[in-house]
This record gives structure tokens, C-alpha cells and sequence, in this order.
């Protein structure tokens, strides 16, 4: 199949299609197909549930979660905004260190945060709610919110099916888990990029040609010397793991995001990881990665890598906002300073001296992956 | 060389006389061989084949070549040449039923060539068995 597809590729080069070898086929089908399956989280019994995503829709917009009632998941995550904020860094009730990530197709995560900090969904909504910089909360607070206000819960009980529980830390769980449904609900759509991948895919010559000539070259630097495809892996664009890229991670004078490093250490010592009491998987089979996983010392300063499904929506870049634009984004990788990686650390990035016309086919690669979905 | 402190466990290996084609029989379907200069590690991947980004299993047996001491300890880790780094999870190796021994936790984050390494520690001495996998 692969060899008649290269074939269909060198016969279609006239007409609006670029020659790409098999291998640059395997690659490029290996984007795809999108939407994946849809998929419930064994560790959130509420996952997938039709009342806990409407209640966790509800939650996300609620501003009684913080402690001065107004701030909510979504002050940061903002529908029109491919739920990012726009932000250089966050802002919650204090400014933040690192800019606000999309949660768009956040259930495609393994890792959630720029430091991999949380292991489930549900572990990393409630992290916000109890982050001072952010909505301030604590569990304590949040339960006696929810047992106060009788819409919050009776939105509780047709959930979970009882009365909010005495337990103030199962009674936050339980709240982040149901905003964990609704996230897994937030999904992207298809884009100029998937039609072109399944055009190859079925051999459709006439529907390859109408993906533009520009974001085909962008897509062959993308798989071949620009070897981004490395981590952003995939159909979500992302291996879902941690690199240091080169963005200096001094936040002030005196402070450093150590990045992984910390995350791993913020994980380890989580009662809400999936190690814990509050995984709703008893075979615990979700937890492999959290068992397995360590710290080593080039983990500090890296970040996790992001899915690049509309990243043009999602400016501005890397983990602390330092890049406007998705050009800028583009030539930090093409000149990228070589003396700013950790020193014994891995050996991925290199310049690519990519010309002017070669960035602007890498942006308009980049442009093609988006869509405003919901 | 960069022998990561990977997880190992203490091994009480039969003394094998050196049968290398017997090695591993009990391994189902297709299995992979690399010879040592003094043991012979036959392994078949769990699930094979690997893939980018999913936790995968190597189940395996440490066979001497010829006469020679039982092994210790055995750690699997698994390192990206080219990119100068290994694995961000550590595995950890049990003893199955019989000479099987199996790597749990193993994840390859990155397509590309990674080399899959046995250390297996006898007799004061490591020797380090490597297989070549071909991520796509």
C-alpha cells in the first residue's frame, strides 16, 4: 500500500502534490487518523459519564472554587482561545511563572503540566484549585463550598449518586474528577492537514491537491531535516515527554524553574497520584508510568513537550511565553544556541538554518493543523 | 560507559553448560538473540512490536556459554545513541516461573534507533549485552 502511495505521490507532483518517499509517507500517516478513539480514564470512575461531564462543564466556569469566588478554570482556559489564556504566564489571583497550556485534548496526556507534576486528569485539576498563585483554595475550602451551596450539591449527588461526603479530601477529588470528564470531552477538530494524511492514506489524489503547496513543504521539512517529528510525535503532535530546548529557565533573580526535575519530585510526593488512595483503577495497571518513572539530573529545565494541534491559536510560546509568534517559535529552533542545552544533557537540537522561505513553509506546516473545534 | 543505576533484582540462575539453542525455549513466538562473550540473553518484547510512547515488557532469559558463574543480578536499560540519553523510566526486573526473568516499565519516548542493554553481573564482573531496536 505504502509503495502505491509513493507512486500516487510522484505521479501527482504536477498538480499540486509533492513527491514523498515511503518512508516520508509512513511518516506522515502516523499524524493520523484524528479524532482517536474515544477512551475512558480507569482511574476516574466518573470518566466518560454523561451527568459528570455536564457537571464538570458547570465546575469549570465556576468561580466559588477559589477562595475570593473569582477565579475558575476557565479565567485561564478560554474557549475562544483554544482554551489558553493569551498570556505571556498565567494569571490567577497572582501572577504565574509559566504560560497557561491548552487543555484542549488534554486526555491525550500522559504527563499533565509543563513539569509532568500530575499523572491523571483529575490529580492535575485539583492541583489549580489549591495552588495560592491560582484560585487559592484548599481542600477544606472547596468541600464546604460544595456541601453549602445546594446547587453544587445536588450537582454532587446526581454524579456520584449520595450526598457530598464528610471526607474533605474525597469531596475535592471527587470535584476534580468530574472536571476531568468534562476536559476529556474538549477535543479539537479535523484540519486541513488531517484531510491531506487521509488523502494519501486512501490514495485520493484530487483531495491531496487541495492542501496547500506551502504547508506540504512545511510538512517535509517537519519529517525530514528539520526532524521536529522526533517529539512531536503522533497524532497529537507531542511523545508527551520532556526536553530542554534551549529556553532559558531563570524566572528572577535567584529563581529557576527547574522544570521535570521538580515535577517529579511534586509527583512522588503526591497523595493524589495514581499511586494513591484516590485512583479508581484497584489493578493500579494506570499507574505503570508513575511506578517507573525517576528523576535524573538532565530533567532539570525541561519542559514537557506540547501537542501542536492548534498551537497557531495558542500564542504566545514555550513554557514561559517567551516566543510572540509562531515564526518566532520557528527560527528559535532554525538559530537555536546550542550553549544554552545542559551541557551532558541529550543531543537532539542543532541549527537548521532554515531559510526565510523554509520558516515561512514551516509556519504555514504549523497553520495547517487547525481547527476551532468546539 | 554510562551503566545507569537501572533496577536489578538478585538472580539465582541455573548453571547452564553452554546449550545456547536452548536458551529461552520457554519464551513463546519470536525471540531475539544476543551472545556475550560469556552469556547469551534470549528476549522477545511484550508487546512486540514496540511502539513510540507505550510502556512495553521484555521477557528474557540470561544463559552462561560455556561454564561460568551464576549470575547475580541482571538490569535492563535501554539508551538512544545518537541523542546521548536513555529512558526516563527505570525498569524493574522480576524472576518469572522457570529460567524467565521479565523487564517491566521499559518506554521508548522517541522514534529512532535505541539500543536495548543486559548488564549481567557474575563473578565481579558486568558484562553488557546490547540489542539494536528500529523505532519508526
Amino acid at each position: 500500500m505504502v509503495g502505491a502511495l509513493a507512486a500516487f505521490g510522484a505521479a501527482a507532483a504536477p498538480e499540486g502534490v509533492l513527491t514523498f518517499s515511503d518512508a516520508e509517507i509512513r511518516k506522515i500517516l502516523s499524524h493520523g487518523p484524528w479524532p482517536p478513539p474515544a477512551a475512558k480514564d480507569p482511574s476516574n470512575r466518573v470518566s466518560g459519564n454523561a451527568a459528570a461531564i455536564a457537571w464538570g462543564e458547570t465546575l469549570f466556569r465556576e468561580p466559588r472554587l477559589s477562595v475570593d469566588r473569582t477565579v475558575s478554570c476557565a479565567s485561564c482556559h478560554q474557549v475562544q482561545r483554544s482554551f489558553a489564556d493569551g498570556l505571556e504566564k498565567g494569571q490567577g489571583l497572582a501572577p504565574g511563572d509559566r504560560n497557561t497550556p491548552s487543555v484542549a485534548n488534554v486526555r491525550l496526556n500522559r504527563w499533565f503540566g509543563w513539569d509532568g507534576a500530575g499523572d491523571s486528569l483529575w490529580a492535575q485539576s485539583l492541583r489549580p484549585m489549591l495552588d495560592p498563585r491560582e484560585m487559592g483554595s484548599t481542600v477544606s475550602k472547596v468541600a464546604a463550598t460544595v456541601r453549602a451551596n445546594a446547587d453544587l450539591a445536588r450537582g454532587y449527588r446526581r454524579v456520584f449518586g449520595a450526598a457530598p461526603p464528610d471526607d474533605d479530601e474525597a469531596l475535592a477529588v471527587d470535584v476534580a474528577k468530574a472536571l476531568a470528564a468534562f476536559q476529556e470531552t474538549i477535543e479539537t477538530g479535523r484540519t486541513p492537514f488531517d484531510e491531506f494524511r487521509d488523502a494519501l492514506s486512501r490514495g485520493d489524489r484530487a483531495a491531496a491537491a487541495r492542501y496547500p503547496l506551502a504547508a506540504q513543504r512545511g510538512l517535509s521539512i517537519f519529517i525530514g531535516k528539520g526532524q521536529c517529528d522526533v517529539c512531536h510525535v503522533g497524532p497529537a503532535f507531542s511523545n508527551g515527554e520532556f526536553h530542554d530546548v534551549g529556553v532559558p529557565h531563570f524566572i528572577a533573580a535567584g529563581r529557576v524553574d527547574a522544570g521535570r526535575y521538580d515535577g517529579i519530585g511534586k509527583l512522588k510526593a503526591s497523595r493524589h497520584n495514581l499511586l494513591g488512595p484516590y485512583n479508581d483503577d484497584a489493578s493500579r495497571g494506570t499507574a505503570t508510568s508513575t511506578r517507573h518513572v525517576e528523576a535524573q539530573h538532565r530533567n532539570f529545565g525541561e519542559f514537557k513537550v506540547p501537542s501542536l494541534r492548534n498551537v497557531a491559536r495558542t500564542a504566545p510560546y514555550m513554557h514561559n511565553g517567551s516566543l510572540a509568534t509562531l515564526a518566532d517559535a520557528v527560527r528559535h529552533y532554525s538559530d537555536i544556541d546550542e550553549n544554552r542545552l545542559h551541557a551532558d544533557g541529550e543531543r537532539i537540537l542543532k541549527p537548521l538554518n532554515l531559510t526565510d522561505a523554509e520558516r515561512a513553509d514551516l509556519v504555514a506546516f504549523l497553520e495547517s493543523l487547525d481547527n476551532p473545534g468546539r | 560507559m554510562n551503566v545507569r543505576a537501572a533496577a536489578c533484582v538478585a538472580l539465582c540462575l541455573p548453571l547452564y553448560t553452554g546449550i545456547a539453542g536452548a536458551c529461552g525455549s520457554a519464551l513463546s513466538g519470536p525471540t531475539r538473540t544476543v551472545d556475550g562473550a560469556r552469556y547469551t540473553v534470549v528476549f522477545k518484547t511484550v508487546p512486540e512490536p514496540v511502539k513510540v510512547g507505550t510502556h512495553f515488557a521484555v521477557d528474557f532469559a540470561v544463559c552462561p556459554r560455556a561454564p561460568a558463574e551464576t549470575p547475580s543480578a541482571v538490569r535492563v536499560d535501554a539508551n538512544m545513541p545518537a541523542h546521548r540519553h536513555g529512558m526516563n523510566y527505570r525498569p524493574v526486573v522480576t524472576a518469572r516461573s522457570g529460567d524467565l526473568f521479565r523487564a517491566e516499565g521499559l518506554l521508548f519516548h522517541m522514534p529512532g534507533r535505541w539500543d536495548l542493554t543486559f548488564d549481567v553481573d557474575a563473578g565481579g564482573r558486568t558484562e553488557r549485552l546490547t540489542s539494536t531496536l528500529q523505532l519508526e
